[in-house]
């Protein structure tokens, strides 16, 4: 039971206090709708991902909070303050921004780079340092190697960490990515969504995630929203909105076998699982969990066996599940 | 090639100081072109309407022609380095400002939303993005505009602001052709040089090349200042049109007042361009002196009753007469010679046939054959007058260039030409030149023109200047022209030498 509770802390038992506040937001650009009368909220520590097709406005909402974009009506706070009425340098200088592609500044080192709002700043040059170093060498690139590189130097993977590292520098209130890894490979990608997880876990940092792949939301969101044509459609735990898709648009989105497949309830309708034995002392999962929910929780308990939906799963059937899944595909 | 080297030699000092000033005004014109252009491209980043307005006011500029523009400046801003440096710099802005605006509004806009993400403050972006990011642009535009400055400025010779054209100018006047290679190729390697100099110095980080400008303008400040505190009192500048002729005529100027008045530094402006140039310098102040034709001054300068005798004494006292009330000029006693138009033979003609004046020439006119320059075939003061006044009746008339009717003549491919009566090609063909008997030809002796305010305040100067009054002959002059143009010797050589021959001068 001990572990259950811990278990559970991670993923909801924050405090859900407001962070970022959406009112009746609408953006128009030149009479068109972007943003159609938009309400949101979004809690501290949590990783929110904003969803949706391209040309959704899920990027306009994004820039809103920063105010790169200026909304037509509405307001937005945070931290219950207005960010029109706050001065726009200092607003940015707490939040930390990642772009597409790492947008590097191509006339600077990486270092330069990632220190960029520090030197603006006016850090001591050592503290610096020793910052980006610390970054670096937490997001998988060998400061040694990488400090004096320059950004044509830089795989698309590693430019993006040098992004992240230049978004965490100046320890941002929260921080903002806008579709970071549309543009890596597969690999790469997979690895940068499994670093933000893990980043986020560490720092315990709120992160806002722009992404238009509904895998990458649903692998990376605490809570995600769907947005089309400017609505809001739905808003909810991954699962949730797997569970109960609002409507058929949101049905179809993320209607693909290899999304559901994730699904602990796919699992046990795959075929896995046996009935529950004296002696057992398994840890309840509920079926709209993850496969990965399973793994994060055999990464911390090896032995762990897990009942869900009355059958016992024990660790080796998640390789095996997985093994037969991969050959499926 | 041989007589190329030597005159290297002999005039390598010349041309270094030539490649001098030529460095400095170019040097001088770039600067303040950047100091104008960037800052400019750098204000109108946000104003993109205001960056095409001043984008197509530098590129109409740009199509002004570059001696339109020196003329242009003259009335306002005088003569010498200063109106050559104004020029250059409206040229060197477009190419300058065109490049760093472009350079600086074609940032990757990624670049740009990350820097505002960031909460870069207007300056911090500009330096440490957006200036590094355009820096290939705009030095790239810089040495376009190098180049060109260092090409245009051979134009400043034209106005007296020195530099490689000099030599340019003078090779084409003085049909010397080493000097104009040596100016050309000496400009050519200039902008060569300095183009590869920016390309070297656009891989030197920014700072060091700040630092580097500004110790650079700081040392040319400082030069300049230095020179202008060093020079003497009393600097009388003496300016010459187009050609040997005035550059001897001024040299001799030069060291006469020189030799009487200790505390005067003469600055000479030879080959400085035409009559107008002159003249409205002359009038501003910009220059004090230049020896002026008296038939220049009766046909172009001052308004003159109709029929204007072509007697020399008349002549000269009707235009210091004219120039005196028009102007309020002083034009002082001409010398001896006479630099007319006259219709030329060849010596074995003259013999062969007694020619000795126009008359005797209009009784064989009908077996010659002659080659005048466009204007004197058609204007009414050139061949159809002759024709009216003295019955002259050519079998043929050619129209040829003026420089290959001597040729011509000398070649035996016609009979007569035209000629101005102190040209040294008439001593090098061994030509013989005919008496105007009824004084058709308008007079051209030469003088020295001043402001009656100058010659009030220079009484020592005037006196000096007067002692060639009623001196140098026409084949003087003939055989001093002949010495510079043809034999290339210095103008100021030639010029003591008369002077000290003549007694004018001890030493």
């Amino acid at each position: 039971m001990k572990i259950r509770v811990v278990y559970y802390h991670l993923v909801t038992g924050r405090k859900e206090n407001t962070l970022i506040e959406f009112k009746d937001v609408t953006k128009k650009y030149d009479g068109q709708t972007a943003l159609n009368n938009l309400n949101l909220t979004i809690h501290d520590g949590e990783l929110f991902v904003l969803v949706g097709p391209s040309g959704s406005g899920k990027t306009t909402l994004l820039r809103m909070i920063n105010q790169l974009v200026k909304q037509t009506t509405g307001t937005i706070k945070i931290d219950d303050q207005d960010v029109t009425k706050v001065d726009i340098m200092e607003l940015r200088h707490q939040i930390g921004y990642v772009l597409q592609a790492g947008a590097l500044f191509p006339n600077m080192t990486v270092e330069q780079n990632a220190g960029i709002q520090l030197e603006q700043f006016n850090w001591d040059v050592r503290e610096k340092h020793d910052r980006i170093c610390e970054l670096l060498d937490k997001v998988g690139l060998d400061s040694k190697t990488f400090l004096n590189r320059m950004p044509s130097e830089l795989s698309g993977g590693e430019a993006q960490r040098v992004g992240i590292v230049r978004a965490l520098a100046s320890q941002p209130k929260f921080i903002l990515m806008d579709e970071p890894f549309s543009a890596l490979d597969p690999l790469s990608r997979r690895q940068l969504q499994e670093l933000v997880v893990k980043l986020h876990k560490e720092l315990s940092t709120t992160i806002v995630f722009v992404t238009h792949d509904m895998q990458e939301a649903i692998k990376l969101a605490d809570r995600l929203a769907v947005i089309h044509n400017g609505d809001l459609l739905q808003l909810g735990r991954p699962r949730e909105i797997l569970a109960n898709p609002a409507n058929d648009f949101v049905a179809e989105f993320f209607d693909d076998s290899t999304t559901r497949s994730l699904f602990l309830s796919q699992v046990t309708k795959t075929g896995f699982g046996r009935l529950q034995e004296d002696g057992d002392e398994p840890v309840t999962l509920d079926d709209s969990k993850t496969i990965f929910d399973w793994a994060d929780l055999l990464n911390q308990h090896p032995r762990q066996m897990i009942i869900v939906d009355d059958l016992i799963l024990e660790p080796q059937d998640l390789v095996a599940y997985m093994a037969q899944i991969g050959q499926v595909d | 090639m041989n007589s190329f080297t030597s005159y290297i030699a002999k005039n390598g000092s010349a041309l270094i100081d030539s490649l001098g000033q030529h460095i400095f005004i170019s040097l001088i014109a770039a600067i303040i072109a950047i100091i104008i252009a960037v800052p400019l491209a750098i204000a109108l980043i946000n104003h993109r309407r205001w960056g095409e307005f001043v984008l197509q006011v530098t590129s109409v500029i740009q199509t002004i022609p570059s001696l339109a523009v020196l003329g242009l400046l003259i009335p306002l801003v005088g003569i010498g380095t200063v109106p050559a440096i104004i020029a250059l710099v409206l040229y060197a802005v477009m190419p300058i400002f065109q490049n760093t605006y472009a350079g600086l509004t074609n940032i990757d806009p990624l670049l740009i939303e990350a820097a505002d993400a960031f909460g870069m403050s207007r300056r911090f972006k500009l330096f440490r993005v957006q200036i590094p990011l355009a820096m290939p642009m705009i030095l790239s535009g810089i040495r376009i505009a190098v180049v060109m400055i260092i090409g245009t400025a051979t134009l400043a010779a034209l106005i007296g602001g020195g530099g490689l054209g000099t030599y340019i100018i003078t090779g084409i006047q003085t049909n010397n052709n080493n000097a104009l290679i040596a100016g050309a190729v000496l400009s050519a390697l200039l902008a060569i040089l300095a183009s590869w100099l920016i390309k070297v110095l656009a891989k030197v980080s920014f700072k060091k090349l700040a630092v580097g400008v500004a110790i650079l303008a700081a040392l040319v400040a400082g030069g300049t200042i230095y020179h202008e505190a060093t020079q003497p009192k009393e600097t009388i500048t003496i300016a010459g049109k187009m050609g040997g002729e005035p550059e001897v005529l001024i040299n001799m100027y030069k060291d006469l007042i020189e030799a009487d008045n200790s505390k005067v530094n003469v600055v000479l402006k030879p080959n400085f361009g035409g009559t107008s140039f002159l003249f409205k310098g002359l009038q501003s102040g910009k220059i004090d002196i230049y020896p002026e034709f008296t038939g220049t001054v009766l046909q172009s300068l001052v308004k003159t009753p109709k029929n204007v005798s072509h007697n020399p004494k008349t002549s000269y006292k009707l235009a210091k007469k004219l120039l005196n009330k028009q102007y309020g000029l002083d034009y002082l006693k001409p010398m001896k010679y006479q630099n007319d138009y006259a219709l030329a033979v060849r010596k074995s003609d003259a013999k062969k046939y007694d020619l000795h004046n126009l008359t005797d020439l209009s009784r064989v006119s009908t077996e010659f054959t002659a080659a005048f320059d466009t204007d004197f075939a058609q204007q009414k003061d050139g061949y159809p007058g002759l024709k009216k006044d003295y019955g002259l009746d050519f079998k043929s008339v050619k129209i040829m260039e003026p420089t290959l009717r001597y040729a011509a003549l000398a070649n035996k491919k016609v009979n007569v030409t035209d000629a101005y009566t102190t040209d040294p090609q008439v001593r090098e063909y061994h030509l013989v030149t005919l008496k105007d008997n009824k004084s058709f030809f308008p007079t051209y002796q030469g003088a020295p023109l001043m402001t009656n305010q100058f010659a009030r305040s220079h009484k020592g100067i005037v006196k000096s200047l007067n002692k060639l009054s009623g001196k140098i002959t026409t084949k003087q002059m003939r055989e001093m022209n002949y010495q510079v143009t043809v034999k290339h010797k210095k103008a100021s050589v030639v010029a003591r030498q008369f002077l000290v021959k003549e007694g004018l001068l001890t030493k």
